[in-house]
């Protein structure tokens, strides 16, 4: 467990440090974001034809309401998160490979509905946007993160060849 | 498993209740670490540091710039969005529904004080030193490197501690659970 939390904490700092940079930011983050704000549009505007997107702001042409989707709010934190977690974690590779990317997948569709739902509840009460935007949408995600990788764990420990004692890990 | 996910999503909104009224008692001691770090630290930039619920106010030693000839630069932090990993770590220890609940509890507590300090510093410091503006950037005597570290900081101290570190705590301290859950999908009996 101890030489887990080391190295998750180690690929963490050094993921977190590498987003930082203008390269990242420029090349990764920010087309990444912009992506996500097109994607939860569109599932948008599958019931709200008004939805409108410019970049990474989300707006509507009925109301003067709109999001910016910026860092903390485009999953990109999250996801390292994981990804430090799953390569942290003694398995094999392949499992580690296929464990980001359904990992990878359940954290951004779950960071979509999350901007999709702050677009409506900011243009139904900002009170209640800042409480979710701030507090609640933070914990769920990180909390999904966790339940993402103790079930990958899980899967992990089916296979007796790919999972060492816990203790060592 | 299951079980475990729907006991920490039927606990999270009590625990983001309590957390949330209790705020005033449960930020305290982050204001004092706070407190502590500016008066040894920044002794040149904060002259006091008041609580107001869930809200510090840093009054500052800085102007206010040309526009307002009297008076010092006053900055509001808000504590919350820097302590959301508690009622998280709350939920968690609870539904893992271990004998050691209070004590880990106390010491998930513990340790995510100094998290909401930090945070709390961060916020302070990026806001005098950088998107204050140059006019009262320019009096906290800052060099660019330091304006960086600030700007590093203040990012590493709202993205990814606040989050991160109730769930990393919540690991470390219930690696038997863990262990259980990815054995067999429900905790042994001895973790219960």
């Amino acid at each position: 467990m101890r030489r887990f939390l080391v190295v998750f904490v180690a690929l963490l700092a050094f993921a977190f440090a590498f987003e930082l940079t203008p390269f990242a930011q420029a090349h990764l983050v920010t087309p990444w974001t912009d992506a996500v704000a097109s994607a939860s549009a569109a599932l948008m505007r599958t019931f709200d034809a008004t939805v409108t997107t410019d970049g990474n702001v989300i707006a509507s042409s009925t109301s003067p309401f709109a999001v910016s989707i910026e860092a903390g709010c485009n999953g990109v934190e999250a996801t390292l998160v994981l990804v430090a977690a799953i390569l942290a974690f003694p398995a094999p590779w392949p499992h580690r490979l296929r464990g980001i990317v359904v990992g990878v997948v359940a954290v951004q569709v779950l960071n979509v509905l999350r901007v999709i739902s702050l677009f409506y509840l900011g243009r139904y009460d900002r009170d209640v946007f800042e409480w979710a935007h701030l507090y609640v949408w933070q914990a769920l995600i990180m909390l999904d993160v966790l339940i993402v990788w103790v079930v990958w764990v899980r899967l992990v420990a089916r296979n007796p060849a790919a999972s060492p004692p816990l203790a060592a890990a | 498993m299951t079980r475990f996910v729907l006991r920490t999503l039927a606990l999270l909104p009590l625990a983001f209740a309590v957390w949330y009224f209790a705020a005033p008692i449960l930020l305290w001691p982050a204001v004092l670490i706070v407190r502590a770090v500016a008066h040894t630290s920044f002794a040149d930039l904060a002259r006091v540091v008041e609580q107001s619920g869930g809200v510090a106010t840093f009054v500052t030693t800085l102007g206010a710039g040309v526009a307002a000839a009297e008076g010092f630069v006053t900055v509001d932090v808000n504590l919350r969005a820097y302590a959301f990993g508690m009622p998280l770590f709350a939920a968690l220890t609870l539904a893992a529904h271990t004998t050691r609940w209070k004590r880990w509890l106390a010491i998930g507590y513990a340790a995510l004080t100094p998290v909401v300090a930090f945070g709390a510093l961060a916020d302070f410091l990026k806001n005098v030193a950088i998107t204050a503006g140059p006019a009262i950037a320019s009096q906290t005597g800052f060099a660019p490197w330091q304006r960086e570290a600030i700007a590093f900081a203040f990012q590493f101290g709202s993205l990814i501690l606040p989050a991160v570190t109730p769930a990393v705590l919540w690991v470390a301290m219930h690696g038997r659970y863990v262990a259980a859950l990815r054995a067999t999908g429900s905790p042994a009996p001895a973790e219960r």
